[in-house]
C-alpha cells in the first residue's frame, strides 16, 4: 500500500493566557492512500488537533513543528523541487495563498511572525485559514513545519466538521454552498458546478434534489445539513476526507445513517479517510486502522481487529473497558428495589 | 404510591402555520428511588416530557402528580418549597451556572434560597456536599470555568442534592462526558439513589447507558410512547418500529470484533 501522507514529529503549541500548552508531542504517523484510519481519544487528547494540522486550519498563535510529505497527485516526488514557475502565488506580507493556481509546493515555508495574540485553542476563536466562499486563506504563523507540499483545502482534502450549522452559510442557498467548491477547485462554469453540486446533493442521498439545490440551511435537519456539509467537502474530489466529530451531535440512528454514507462515498471515489472521534465502538466499525491519543502522543496505532481485540497499552485497554455498550454487564445493581 | 405520575401530557408547538405535537398525550410514573430513562431519536419529545415535569414550560393538557400533590396547581411559595424536592442536571453545567461563579457560591444559592442551612452554617455544608460528590473541600473558593469538566458535572449534582430531592431530572447529564469520567459519574448517581432513595427521569440518547443504569425505560417517538417497560428487556428484545431501530444503529463492540474475526478467517 502506497502513503498518502507521512506526518514526522508533529508537534503543536497552543498560547493559553501567558503560557504554552502542548496539544501534540511529537507525532509521526502514515496515512496509507485509500485507507480508513481512525484517530480516537478523550478531550485534550489532541485528535482535533491533529486534523487540524493536517488541514492546515491551525490558529495563527500555535506554534507548529515536524514535517508532513504528501503524495498526492498533484504533488512533486518526494524530494523534489518544484520550478519556481509553478509556485503559487504568496504574498509574503500577508501571508495568503491566493487561489490562483496553485501548483506543486516544495519548499520549507519559512514563516514569519504571527499577527494574531488572541487565539487560544482551534475551538474557540477564529481560525487563521478560513474557507470563504471556497477561497482558502492562510495566515503566516510561527511555524517550523516543513511540508513537501501544501495541500489546498478543498481540492486536495475535505473536511467535515461537527456542526453543520457553523460550517455552511445560513443565507446561501444548498446548492451554491457545494457549486462554488466546485467552481473554485475545478475551473468550472456556474452552470457546470450547479450541475455538479446537484449530483453531489444525489449522491448524499438528499430528498428531492431540486428543491434541496434552492434551500437554505435552516430548512434541513441536523443530519440533512451534514450530508449537505459532507456534499461540499467532497465537491472538487479530494483525495483525503477528513471527518473530526462528523457524528458526534447527531442522534444514533442519523449518526448510523451518516457513517454509512461516508463508508460508501469513500470507497466510491477511492479516497482516503481520517475520521476523528472520542467514540471508539462507533470508529471500530467504520476504520480499518485506529490510532489511539492521549494528552497530545500516539498511544497506539494498529489495525482495528487488534486494538479492540488485542490492545497492547493499558490506555487502550481502559478505554475499551470504559465503553458501555449493549451488551456491558449493567452498573446497576438490580436486586431489591425493583416491584 | 408513584413519586411522580404523569397522565395524558400534550404540548404542541406552532410552526408557520401547522401545529405539531411534541408531547402528544404521554403518560407514566416513577417509584421512589426507580430510574425511568426515555430514548428516542431526536425531536421525539424526550426534553420536552423533562422540561414540563420541570415546570419550565407548561403543558397543553394533561396532569402531573408529584408526591401526592397536583404539581401544575402549585404556584408561589408552594410551588418554590416543592421544587426543592425535584432538581435538574443537565448536560452542559457551564452553560447552567454563571462561569465566573466560584463552586461554593454555586452550591450555597440552593442552601439559602430554600432556608436550608443559615449562613454560619453554609460553608460546613458545602464542604460536606462537596466531598458527598467525590471532590475534596479546597474546590470551594475556584471558578467554575476553571474546574474540569467532570469536576463541574460533579458541582452540578452536588448542587441537586443540596435540598434533599426526591426526584432528579438527569437530561442527558453524562453525554458529554470522556468515557473514563462517564463510568465515575454514573456510578456516583447510581451509589446516591442507593443511599438516598433519590429516583431519577433519566433523558439519554445512549441506549448502552440507559440499560446499565435504569430500572425501566420508555422509548418515544414523534412525541408518543412507542415502547415501555424493563430497561434490560426492552433493549435487549425492542418490539417497536423505533426501538428496532435504535438499537440497530447503536455501535457495538463485539459485533464488529466478531465481523473481523470472521473476515480474517476468509
Amino acid at each position: 500500500m502506497t502513503t498518502l501522507a507521512s506526518i514526522r514529529d508533529l508537534t503543536v503549541t497552543y498560547r493559553r493566557d501567558s503560557n504554552e500548552v502542548a496539544a501534540l508531542r511529537s507525532v509521526s504517523l502514515d496515512i496509507a492512500n485509500g485507507e480508513r484510519l481512525a484517530i480516537i481519544g478523550e478531550s485534550g487528547s489532541g485528535k482535533s488537533t491533529l486534523a487540524l494540522a493536517i488541514a492546515g486550519l491551525l490558529p495563527g498563535s500555535s506554534r507548529i513543528g515536524g514535517r508532513i510529505d504528501w503524495f498526492l497527485p498533484s504533488s512533486p516526488p518526494s524530494g523534489a523541487k518544484a520550478p519556481p514557475s509553478v509556485l503559487p502565488d504568496i504574498s509574503p506580507s500577508r501571508g495568503e495563498i491566493g487561489s490562483s493556481p496553485a501548483g506543486p509546493l516544495s519548499a520549507s515555508l519559512a514563516m514569519g511572525e504571527s499577527g494574531d495574540k488572541g487565539v487560544i485553542s482551534p475551538l474557540e476563536g477564529e481560525m487563521s485559514g478560513r474557507t470563504e466562499g471556497g477561497l482558502v486563506r492562510r495566515e503566516v504563523r510561527k511555524s517550523s513545519l516543513k511540508q513537501s507540499y501544501i495541500p489546498r483545502l478543498g481540492r486536495d482534502i475535505g473536511f467535515v466538521f461537527q456542526d453543520p450549522s457553523a460550517s455552511l452559510d445560513p443565507v446561501m442557498t444548498i446548492g451554491k454552498q457545494i457549486a462554488e467548491v466546485a467552481r473554485t477547485h475545478l475551473g468550472l462554469t456556474w452552470s457546470q458546478s450547479y450541475a455538479r453540486a446537484k449530483s453531489l446533493i444525489e449522491r448524499v442521498r438528499l430528498p428531492d434534489p431540486d428543491s434541496a439545490l434552492r434551500a437554505f440551511p435552516h430548512q434541513l435537519s441536523g443530519g440533512q445539513k451534514q450530508r449537505v456539509a459532507i456534499a461540499a467537502a467532497i465537491a472538487a474530489g479530494p483525495k483525503l476526507l477528513i471527518a473530526d466529530e462528523a457524528t458526534s451531535a447527531l442522534d444514533t440512528i442519523v449518526q448510523a445513517e451518516i457513517v454509512a454514507l461516508i463508508r460508501r462515498l469513500v470507497t466510491e471515489d477511492g479516497m482516503t479517510l481520517l475520521f476523528i472521534s472520542h467514540d471508539i465502538a462507533l470508529a471500530a466499525e467504520l476504520a480499518e486502522r485506529i490510532a489511539v491519543f492521549r494528552h497530545g502522543q500516539l498511544v497506539e496505532l494498529g489495525m482495528t481487529a487488534q486494538i479492540v481485540g488485542a490492545p497492547a497499552q493499558h490506555y487502550t485497554r481502559a478505554l475499551l473497558d470504559a465503553h458501555i455498550g449493549l451488551d456491558t454487564r449493567p452498573l446497576l445493581d438490580r436486586a431489591g428495589l425493583h416491584a | 404510591m408513584s413519586l411522580l405520575a404523569v397522565s395524558n401530557l400534550t404540548k404542541c408547538y406552532r410552526r408557520g402555520d401547522k401545529t405539531i405535537a411534541a408531547v402528544d398525550d404521554v403518560s407514566f410514573h416513577i417509584d421512589p428511588g426507580e430510574t425511568l430513562a426515555l430514548a428516542g431519536p431526536s425531536g421525539s419529545g424526550k426534553s420536552t416530557i423533562a422540561r414540563l415535569v420541570l415546570r419550565l414550560i407548561e403543558p397543553d393538557d394533561g396532569r402531573i402528580d408529584f408526591e401526592g400533590s397536583d404539581f401544575l396547581a402549585l404556584s408561589g411559595a408552594a410551588l418554590r418549597a416543592r421544587r426543592a424536592r425535584l432538581q435538574m442536571v443537565f448536560q452542559d453545567p457551564l452553560a447552567a451556572f454563571n462561569p465566573r461563579a466560584t463552586v461554593a457560591r454555586v452550591l450555597d444559592d440552593p442552601l439559602r434560597v430554600h432556608g436550608i442551612a443559615s449562613r454560619a452554617e453554609r460553608p460546613r455544608r458545602i464542604a460536606a456536599l462537596l466531598e458527598r460528590v467525590g471532590l475534596i473541600a479546597d474546590l470551594a473558593p475556584r471558578a467554575i470555568h476553571e474546574i474540569s469538566g467532570g469536576q463541574r458535572q460533579r458541582v452540578a449534582i452536588a448542587r441537586a442534592i443540596a435540598t434533599k430531592p426526591s426526584l432528579i431530572v438527569l437530561d442527558e447529564a453524562a453525554s458529554a462526558l470522556d468515557v473514563s469520567v462517564r463510568g465515575e459519574i454514573l456510578k456516583l448517581l447510581l451509589d446516591l439513589q442507593r443511599q438516598e432513595k433519590i429516583a431519577y427521569l433519566f433523558i439519554s440518547h445512549d441506549l448502552g447507558v440507559i440499560r446499565s443504569v435504569a430500572h425501566r425505560v420508555i422509548l418515544l417517538d414523534a412525541g408518543r410512547i412507542a415502547e415501555n417497560g424493563d430497561a434490560q428487556t426492552v433493549i435487549d428484545a425492542p418490539q417497536s418500529a423505533i426501538g428496532k431501530a435504535l438499537v440497530a444503529a447503536a455501535p457495538r463492540l463485539n459485533r464488529t470484533l466478531m465481523r473481523l474475526a470472521s473476515a480474517g478467517l476468509d
